[in-house]
């Protein structure tokens, strides 16, 4: 103890509220564990300082911490082989790996199938007058609007590979396309009005979105799971215990109300 | 091992890696089958380490590295026990047969031999949320602050839980011998 030398039981005078050392042990209690403030362990030498009582307690409790903690603890099951199995195995990387590369590849495929739809179409426009219009929009610009959407799908696709943490907002807009796009492939072509080769581009697409759905399943979700976030950090107080707000917030002098369990 | 060191292994065992995943165990494992034993009761301890480290490493997939993984696998350890003191509860006579096949080298499930009988009964004494406190702040040497964050509570809590640990094992123990040499 710093200072008073020799103050046999002068201490007790005044009665100095238990809650007072109630206070001053929760701190000391900190200070042990090396959790208490500057300004709070000054606090706490100055209430040691009149408190004999505070003073043995501290004493005690450093004493009961040490004979708990131990020092070196061997002993306890080895469990690694038993568990390890658990573990996501390196097919789970490789999948995951391979589906991404996958999905880039289909990207550019994608994107190189829209390129080429741009160019057949703004070489097709330069041939004058559409003859078939429809819904206010000429073949010309139906083949663009196509040719945008295939590039577009393209571009997605290498972003998902690379951003895959947004890739899963684009599989039902993908999922309801390619339904679909299948169901009025098939009746094209069976009415002849599409060439084989034109629906097998589709499969691209069909393509993209399974690996994509791959990408998705061996990415970490956000926010799932037992993952423990920021989340802890804000939780306000629950049950019980005052949250004296430790260190600095703690206002001066000792006052708290009563601090019963 | 430090905590970042720890969380560094989880994350390659994330990504398939089994022999990060091996270390990520061995480097955990005591404390996790010590917390157990304080949590619930040593005789299940590795009953459920083995059952904490299946659902971590199960879920693994999805822990994103922002939080100490020791301390995000602490937080399963703690549910783990939870979940198998409400099963206890609910079927009170529920002899759990040891499972003498399970057991490595033929090593009893002992209480950990470095704490005293008496230690260990006043530990096993306290208050349930006062033990996990000190538990976790003593025996596992975490922070205030990764303890709270284990037990989803604020610091403030883990923070008188710890002292009025402290005031029950200095109650329960008393140190008779201990010096007065005070002045």
């Amino acid at each position: 103890m710093t200072g008073n030398s020799g103050r046999p039981r002068g201490d007790q005078q005044g009665m100095a509220g238990s809650s007072d050392c109630d206070v001053c042990r929760e701190a000391v209690s900190a200070a042990l564990d090396g959790e208490a403030g500057a300004a709070e362990s000054a606090r706490v030498d100055a209430h040691l300082a009149g408190c004999a009582a505070c003073r043995a307690w501290r004493r005690d409790a450093e004493a009961v911490t040490r004979r708990a903690r131990t020092g070196v603890v061997v002993g306890g099951p080895d469990l690694v082989d038993r568990v390890v199995g658990a573990a996501p195995g390196l097919r789970a990387r490789w999948w995951g790996v391979t589906a991404r590369a996958g999905l880039a590849a289909a990207g550019l495929a994608q994107a190189v199938l829209g390129l080429v739809g741009l160019l057949g179409a703004a070489t097709h426009a330069g041939h004058g007058d559409d003859p078939l219009v429809l819904l206010g929009a000429g073949m010309a610009h139906a083949a663009h609007e196509s040719a945008a959407w295939n590039l577009a799908l393209g571009v997605a696709f290498v972003a998902g590979a690379i951003w895959s943490r947004h890739l899963a907002g684009l599989m039902p807009v993908l999922g309801a396309f390619i339904a679909v796009l299948a169901v009025l492939s098939g009746v094209d072509l069976v009415a002849g009005r599409v060439e084989p080769a034109r629906v097998a581009a589709h499969l691209v697409l069909v393509a993209g979105f399974l690996l994509g759905l791959a990408v998705v399943r061996t990415t970490p979700r956000p926010g799932a799971g037992p993952s423990p976030g920021a989340r802890w950090r804000s939780r306000p107080t629950e049950h019980g215990a005052a949250p004296e707000g430790l260190r600095a917030a703690a206002p001066t002098g000792w006052e708290r109300e009563s601090d019963v369990a | 091992m430090d905590d970042a060191r720890i969380t560094a292994l989880a994350l390659r065992a994330r990504e398939g890696d089994r022999t990060a995943a091996g270390e990520f165990v061995a480097a955990t494992q005591h404390q996790v089958w010590r917390l157990l034993g304080h949590l619930a009761d040593p005789g299940v301890a590795e009953e459920l380490a083995q059952e904490t480290y299946e659902r971590a490493l199960g879920s693994l997939r999805r822990y994103r590295g922002d939080a100490p993984a020791r301390s995000w696998l602490l937080s399963i350890a703690r549910r783990v026990a939870a979940d198998h003191l409400r099963r206890r509860a609910r079927r009170p006579v529920a002899p759990a047969e040891p499972a003498e096949d399970d057991r490595p080298l033929g090593r009893a499930p002992q209480p950990d031999p470095a704490e005293s009988a008496a230690v260990r009964d006043a530990l096993a004494a306290l208050d349930a949320d006062r033990r996990e406190a000190f538990v976790l702040t003593q025996l596992i040497g975490l922070s205030y602050e990764d303890a709270a964050a284990v037990c989803r509570c604020p610091i403030g809590t883990i923070r008188s839980r710890v002292a009025r640990a402290r005031a029950d094992l200095v109650d329960a123990l008393g140190e008779p011998g201990a010096q007065r040499r005070s002045g």
